[in-house]
């Protein structure tokens, strides 16, 4: 499904992303843990293409289509789809005037029929069940004054309405209480089906507890430095990085 | 001098109805104001010259109609041209509001004293107005009554035409009613349109002043307000520019307890100009005020707004709050604001604040990464900017009238 080879990618002329390679099947879900600073959020940006996160060298396809060649939304329309660690406030936009037009742009790309207004709201009031956010958060503003968690809440709504092939989850566990975690693992593992494929970044093992990687990687200086199975988390979680030759007790924090 | 003014002033001279005593003195005053140019601060960004060169035509009978809102229910009185139009004006009115023509105003007992009570005397144009509006109407709304049905003004103007209008209006004492100043146009015409309000005490008031001309209509007009003790204005402005359109609003809180709220929509394109002079009166204490201006400028376009909030002596406990909001789409497009705040009274709490920003970035990578193209995430942004407004609108019809009109126009404006 995503294929990434030699990938290499800067922001403001700075190196992040140093030669990194995986591969993740269908179905497949991959954790990728690592120090501060390491290039997790770089990473998630190089693939879903934001402005000023040059990638320059290496590739990158979804199901044998070069990502990197296109526009940022014709890689959500190809199925690529990134649960932000910072879900946007947008007011005066409301949440379901954006959930249909992404809705509605994303399958009139690929080609399928657009669904009613009847039947959207349907799907979305579900959606909203599910992640257990009120139904009155469909008409408020993009997040506008949404809590922590409710944003993080509302991004995996958007992912089971967009219906995406590769989610990456780029610390959607930060800032949950363990109730509101047991919400977004439960939402995510909803759309666990055999064919949906997750790249989950994490700093801590306790995401891992609800939603069993496959495989897990240690990224630190831009690279994967080990890959392992499940067990490779917990013995993170025991030991932390400070065995990385690269770690940094001092690291800036590396969010933006 | 102007020979455009020369002529309007002669013809001013020849008007001799009920209105002759106060006509009279703004005249006075016209001879002593200077014809304004860049030079003179208020009208530094108002291309009045547009207004001599501008070739008008006497009026002909007229094609232009007004614009229906759906689901509005008002009860509509239009004016084209100036001329009052009975065919598609309401004939029947409920009970607690009149109205008469302006020429009618002889048989009212306090038309003439509200006169020019509102509109101050700075400003040129409403000087030429009070000198030569024949046209207009009287809106009375006696005390304790409610008027369920939006009262909507429907102004008209078609190509070539001059008008001058006046519309006075007085909310009684306790009484409610919603007023919609609706002035549309498709071709080239001047206008001025001024409207005189008087909120007597715990009276509310609901207006919106829809400003959607043509990029060819020259409109230069205002909206007075008067608060009386514990009374209420919550009021709106839309605008479209025009190659010269300028618009003031004063709002003067002469009773204490009384809150003004003035939100403010215009978006402007091509060689647009939009100029707006607001100027809050707190002239005793205890009152609030409140003002949201939110502009969005594309091309070449040219946004002013000069907000003034007046704070008098011994004017305490005041909250004033002004807030200038602007989105520019192109790098030639313009912006020029400035908050005056003149404040005498040192218990008050007064804040200002204007901003100029471009698209967000951030939210702009968010749409998009959803599968939203760069273009239509443009128009959902720039739209939710403004839509945070019409969300506030008390009156839904009029909201969504709005939202596709100003969804298209959004549409249209390309980033350059």
């Amino acid at each position: 499904m995503l294929k990434i080879e030699n990938l290499q990618a800067s922001v403001a002329e700075n190196q992040i992303i140093k030669g990194f390679n995986l591969q993740i099947k269908a179905g497949e879900v991959h954790a990728i843990m690592g120090p501060n600073g390491a290039g997790k959020s770089t990473l998630s940006y190089a693939l879903t293409g934001r402005e000023d996160y040059d990638v320059t060298d290496g590739t990158a396809t979804l199901d044998g289509e070069d990502l990197l060649a296109m526009e940022i939304e014709e890689r959500a329309s190809a199925g690529l789809f990134l649960a932000f660690q910072y879900p946007v406030e947008i007011p005066g936009v409301s949440n379901m005037e954006f959930l249909k037009a992404a809705v509605d742009a994303q399958r009139s790309s690929r080609g399928l029929d657009l669904h009613s207004s009847s039947e959207f709201l349907k799907m979305a009031k579900a959606a909203c069940k599910q992640v257990n956010l009120p139904l009155s958060f469909l008409k408020r503003g993009v997040n506008e004054g949404f809590s922590g968690g409710e944003k993080k809440r509302n991004e995996i709504m958007q992912m089971i309405l967009l219906e995406p092939k590769l989610c990456i989850l780029d610390e959607s566990d930060s800032g949950l209480d363990i109730d509101a975690l047991k919400v977004v693992a439960q939402g995510i593992n909803s759309q666990r089906d055999g064919q949906r494929s997750f790249l989950v970044i994490t700093h801590y093992q306790r995401l891992l507890d609800y939603i069993k990687p496959d495989f897990v990687h240690v990224l630190a200086e831009g690279k994967i430095v080990k890959s392992g199975g499940p067990e490779l988390a917990l013995e993170l979680e025991a030991e932390g990085y400070s065995w990385l030759e690269s770690y940094d007790r001092n690291a800036a924090d590396e969010q933006l | 001098m102007s020979q455009w003014l020369n002529q309007a002033l002669a013809q001013a001279n020849d008007i001799n109805d009920w209105l002759a005593p106060k006509r009279r003195q703004s005249l006075a005053l016209l001879k002593e104001t200077p014809w304004p140019s860049r030079k003179t601060e208020a009208w530094k960004y108002t291309p009045i010259n547009k207004i001599e060169r501008a070739k008008f035509a006497t009026r002909t009978a007229s094609q232009t109609k007004a614009v229906e809102i759906p689901n509005l229910a008002a009860i509509e009185l239009c004016f084209v041209d100036g001329m009052f139009d009975t065919t598609n004006s309401s004939n029947s009115l409920p009970k607690g509001l009149s109205v008469l023509q302006l020429s009618e105003g002889g048989q009212t007992n306090w038309a003439l004293d509200s006169f020019k009570q509102t509109k101050p005397d700075k400003h040129f144009f409403g000087l030429m107005n009070d000198a030569l509006a024949t046209q207009g109407c009287i809106i009375d709304i006696e005390d304790s009554s409610e008027i369920v049905e939006p009262i909507r003004i429907v102004q008209s103007f078609s190509l070539g035409s001059q008008s001058h209008t006046r519309i006075m209006v007085r909310l009684g004492e306790a009484s409610r009613a919603t007023v919609v100043e609706h002035l549309h146009g498709n071709d080239l015409s001047f206008n001025t349109s001024f409207a005189e309000y008087q909120i007597a005490d715990n009276a509310y008031l609901e207006h919106y002043r829809l400003a959607m001309q043509c990029q060819d209509a020259i409109s230069v007009g205002g909206c007075h307000f008067k608060l009386g003790h514990s009374s209420q204005l919550n009021s709106n402005l839309i605008g479209f520019g025009s190659q010269l359109s300028r618009v003031d609003v004063d709002i003067i809180h002469a009773g204490e307890h009384s809150d003004a709220k003035f939100n403010v929509i215009y978006l402007l394109d091509g060689r647009e100009i939009f100029d707006l002079h607001s100027a809050i009166e707190h002239t005793v204490p205890n009152g609030t005020s409140e003002q949201n201006v939110r502009c969005i400028v594309a091309d070449h376009a040219n946004a002013i707004f000069n907000g003034r909030i007046h704070i008098h002596r011994d004017a305490q406990k005041i909250l004033a709050e002004m807030n200038n909001r602007n989105l520019l789409m192109s790098d030639d497009a313009q912006v020029n604001t400035k908050p005056e705040l003149e404040i005498y009274a040192d218990d008050v709490r007064c804040a200002h604040g204007a901003t100029m920003a471009e698209i967000d970035e951030k939210s702009m990578y968010y749409l998009q990464s959803r599968g939203i193209n760069r273009s239509d995430a443009q128009v959902m942004l720039s739209f939710g900017f403004i839509n945070e407004l019409i969300d506030l609108m008390q009156n839904q019809a009029i909201g969504d009238w709005l939202r596709p009109i100003l969804r298209q126009r959004f549409a249209n404006m390309e980033i350059r």
